[in-house]
């Protein structure tokens, strides 16, 4: 048998503070599709940065194809076959496919004084050709969707001659089609002979996907087992180091007054696209109303439209019984509607803050972090360790930057913050997104206490498990309309995508829940 | 976001209809009010028009040298993610240290030739030091030799050269202008050293820039000659095209002007060249739009950076002696000194230009020509301040930045970049 493509013995990581990795094994074989499954801050991605040379391990060795290596930097770990696709991307926007892929290994002609473009080109359209991506050489990157950029960046990895292919959750960024087609990818792939390495946090894609799949949980590595042969339970334990109860108990809830409503909302886009049109919805108090759909059919607009980030073309937005149309976020906040954005690092978080000025985001006229105009840090300060301790935010330090987490954590944060303002109505756009089983487990319940607290909850997930298992009603969204409001324990998943693509099944459960008040 | 050329011909069209219609005003009612008014400014603008010949073109192309060289410096800076708002006192710095040197090898009427040969060797020296750093770009230890030897080869390539073209009296002049662009070069230097290096505030350290040279360039000058405002030194004359300056209009801008000028003909579309189809190029736009790809694709982006500052520095130098050495013939300190804001006016053209060689040399000429406008406005008594007109520049950049807003800024631009290396 030959030598596995990749053999991490004994790494170990230390940063100052932190053991990012205690002593982890990681074997992969080649031609495999090996997944790396952890909570967030459990330090897989601290030991993909060891094996492409962005960090120097404390302890331990680094061994490729049986031989034992020392890489000083990423360029040491290219030329040893191995390439990274970080979470994200490392693309240069406003140059094209083919010069980003080409981008420091740029084939000259003239005796170096020009870049070959015509050999370029060439290069990167075999590439593509080979392994079945549909690329357009010359296209910008800037124009190109999500899915497309990482193809990009794959093939930059495979332009340097990668046999082995780290890729940092691959999928966080991804719309559910675009991730069926990353795994097809890594069937060409490994069919070719190359070796994937996936860092992820999602045990169904891990199962589908991988070949062996190796946990770790708090830097160290907790086993590695079959995909094929593992359970999805068997894995969340793996991981969390308890058992994980994916099934959410909802308590029937006495319903309130309308807590947040939309009347007729259009809301354009950019280029002036009613990105949402004609939207009715009412929330009550004390229910969770969720939207589901595929990416990109009007949810952020709608978001944004609520929370008063976009003003609509037409229509009205209420917040309990007061027209908050036009209605300034400052006034919006005041009057009790908190907002988990869908990006937290551009709307969530101020990266280059510390989490106590993070945390007073939003609250710092609050009398009760402020007087007269100044701010008592002290106070913010000790917010902001609730929220650290009470959402199990690590690092647990209200002093870090935001920028020094990672994305769960982050994510962490926020929902934390938004739910410590005692909220009258919260609109969650994806507020799990990156975010580990454990803490989605946790974020969960968060939602239902204050659903049962009598909020007015409208949460926008595109995970359909999300959105059904938290939900009392269910909309649909496509093209910019709300095709139904269904039930979303009666409703089926075929039903369901079919809503979602805009179809109309017959005989589909609606929502029978009716709304406690009247909207105005 | 690029304006569309139907909206630049719109833009065109509605100059015309104007003056069409007013034209037509004029003639429909001359004896009127309104008519006489628009009358005389027709007229004006003829006579103004009436200046803008061959020789007026020239001069424009002339005084657009030091901004332009102002403006390819700062787009390789800029590009690289490095903001370098120093240019100004680069240009001050090598108009001096041109004339200083010029002035030291040939003050007393002969040629200094002893000291010149020191010079020569100084240079020599400093390019290899410069030539071994560039082949730290990425490449061998071998070939770090090979360019520090370069070096030194193409110093007595130019030395030999200068002395065979020039003379040896013209040859010291030149000798000065290469220390003028040496000494602005490193200069360049130190501030990428004190922002690459450092992680300074690149605005602060640009200023920092300006502010020293604006202050030792006049006080150097005193301490030399006694006064803010250097005698007079020769220049490096005109290079007269054979044949082809004999050619009618362009004969007078393009093939009878002064070898800075030439250098600026052929700097612009090299520039662009490198910028578009190089492997520098393309670093150097990597670096300034997204540091990190550049970095994990495997290219040390601190080297492209401190590449394109010393580029910038070079450009400036080139800029600066060609306005002293090359058109004046001394250096003069007295207050916002020779270089008067031109450095400034070549970042405004380097905006205006959207970080394109051409378009900043475009930019830098139109500035030039009304510049060149004022001075002709003055001789047929038109006095237009010419405080008024030195803010055109500054002004048309603001209308162009804020309402066409075509001017695309690198993303990382100002932004310091450190490697993940722990």
């Amino acid at each position: 048998m030959s030598a596995p493509a990749v053999d991490l013995r004994q790494i170990t990581k230390q940063f100052p503070g932190v053991l990012a990795n205690d002593e982890v094994d990681l074997t992969v074989e080649r031609g495999s599709v090996h997944a790396l499954l952890g909570e967030n801050g459990a330090g897989k991605t601290t030991l993909m940065n060891v094996l492409y040379g962005l960090y120097r391990p404390t302890g331990g060795t680094v061994v490729i194809d049986g031989e034992p290596r020392t890489f000083d930097s990423p360029r040491d770990a290219i030329d040893a076959g191995i390439g990274m696709i970080h979470q994200h991307f490392m693309l240069v926007e406003p140059m094209t496919v083919t010069q980003n892929i080409v981008l420091g290994n740029e084939p000259q002609k003239w005796g170096g004084l020009a870049v070959d473009r015509e050999r370029a080109r060439e290069a990167v359209a075999e590439l593509a050709d080979r392994y079945g991506f549909d690329v357009d050489p010359t296209a910008t990157v800037e124009d190109l969707s999500v899915g497309e950029q990482q193809r990009i960046e794959i093939l930059k990895a495979l332009y340097r001659g990668a046999d082995v292919l780290i890729l940092d959750e691959p999928t966080a960024v991804l719309t559910p089609q675009e991730v069926e087609e990353l795994f097809g990818v890594f069937d060409e792939l490994t069919e070719a002979g190359k070796t994937i390495i996936f860092i992820s946090h999602k045990l169904s894609e891990v199962t589908t996907a991988a070949d062996a799949v190796t946990v770790l949980r708090d830097g160290k590595d907790v086993g590695t087992v079959d995909a094929d042969s593992v359970t999805d339970t068997e894995l969340a334990e793996l991981m969390v180091g308890r058992e994980v109860l994916f099934d959410t108990d909802k308590p029937p809830v006495e319903l309130g007054d309308i807590g947040l409503a939309t009347r007729d909302l259009v809301v354009e886009d950019d280029r002036g696209v009613r990105a949402v049109d004609g939207v009715d919805l009412q929330v009550a108090e004390g229910e969770v109303f969720g939207i589901a759909g595929v990416d990109g059919n009007g949810q952020s607009e709608l978001v944004d439209a609520l929370t008063g980030m976009a003003t609509p073309a037409a229509g009205q937005v209420f917040l309990g019984n007061e027209d908050v149309t036009h209605a300034p976020r400052r006034q919006r906040i005041d009057d009790g509607m908190a907002y988990v954005p869908e990006d937290r690092q551009a709307r969530g978080l101020v990266m280059s803050y510390d989490l106590t000025e993070n945390g007073l985001l939003g609250s710092q006229r609050d009398p009760q972090f402020a007087s007269s105009g100044r701010i008592r840090w002290d106070d913010a300060e000790t917010h902001a360790d609730d929220i650290i301790e009470e959402y199990d935010v690590r690092p647990a330090d209200a002093d870090a930057a935001a920028h020094s987490l990672s994305g769960g954590n982050q994510q962490k944060f926020i929902v934390g913050r938004e739910f410590a303002r005692d909220p009258d109505a919260v609109v969650a756009s994806h507020p799990t997104r990156g975010v580990d089983v454990g803490s989605v487990e946790f974020i969960h319940d968060q939602l239902l206490g204050l659903r049962e607290e009598g909020t007015a909850v409208l949460l926008v997930s595109s995970k359909l498990d999300e959105v059904r298992g938290l939900s009392d009603r269910l909309g649909v969204m496509h093209d910019g309309e709300l095709v139904d409001v269904v039930d979303p324990e009666e409703i089926t998943e075929e039903e369901l995508g079919l809503l979602m693509a805009g179809e109309r099944p017959p005989d589909v459960p609606k929502a029978t829940r009716r709304v406690g008040g009247e909207a105005q | 976001m690029r304006p569309s050329p139907t909206r630049r011909l719109a833009g065109l069209g509605a100059f015309v209809l104007a003056v069409i219609m007013l034209t037509a005003i004029v003639e429909l009612f001359p004896n009127t009010v309104v008519g006489a008014a628009i009358g005389g400014a027709l007229a004006t603008a003829g006579s103004i028009l009436g200046i803008m010949d061959s020789a007026y073109a020239a001069s424009a192309l002339r005084l657009s040298v030091p901004i332009a060289f102002a403006a390819l410096g700062g787009i390789f800076a800029e590009r690289s993610g490095v903001i370098n708002i120093g240019l100004e006192g680069l240009l001050i710095l090598s108009a001096f240290t041109g004339v200083a040197v010029a002035h030291w090898l040939t003050g007393d009427g002969t040629t200094a030739v002893g000291p010149g040969i020191v010079l020569l060797l100084v240079i020599a020296v400093l390019l290899a030091v410069a030539g071994a750093l560039l082949g730290l770009l990425g490449d061998t230890t071998g070939e770090i030799a090979v360019r520090a030897g370069g070096g030194v080869l193409a110093t007595a390539a130019l030395a030999g050269l200068t002395v065979a073209l020039a003379g040896p009296t013209l040859a010291a002049t030149w000798l000065a202008f290469y220390t003028a662009v040496l000494v602005s070069t490193a200069f360049a230097l130190l501030f990428a050293v004190v922002t690459i290096e450092y992680r300074a505030d690149q605005v602060i350290a640009g200023l920092a820039v300006w502010l020293i040279a604006l202050g030792v360039a006049p006080f150097a000058s005193n301490v030399i000659w006694g006064a803010v405002n250097s005698p007079g030194v020769d220049t490096l004359g005109t290079w007269t095209v054979p044949g082809l300056s004999e050619l009618p209009v362009l004969g007078t801008v393009l093939f009878n002007a002064g070898p800075v000028v030439y250098f600026l003909l052929l700097a612009t579309p090299l520039s662009w060249y490198v910028l578009a189809h190089t492997s520098f190029g393309y670093w150097v736009r990597a670096s300034g739009e997204n540091p990190k790809a550049l970095d994990t694709a495997g290219v040390d982006v601190r080297r492209v950076r401190y590449a394109a500052v010393l580029l910038s520095g070079v450009f400036s130098g080139i800029g600066g002696a060609g306005l002293s050495l090359g058109r004046v013939g001394s250096f003069v300190g007295s207050g916002t000194t020779m270089i008067d804001g031109r450095g400034w006016i070549g970042i405004t053209a380097m905006l205006f230009g959207n970080y394109n060689p051409f378009g900043a040399f475009g930019a830098s000429l139109l500035f030039a020509a009304l510049d060149a406008l004022q001075f002709r406005l003055q001789q047929l008594n038109y006095a237009v301040p010419d405080s008024l007109m030195q803010t055109v520049p500054y002004v048309t950049v603001i209308i162009v930045l804020a309402l066409v807003g075509r001017t695309r800024t690198p993303d990382a631009a100002g932004e310091h970049y450190e490697s993940d290396e722990d």
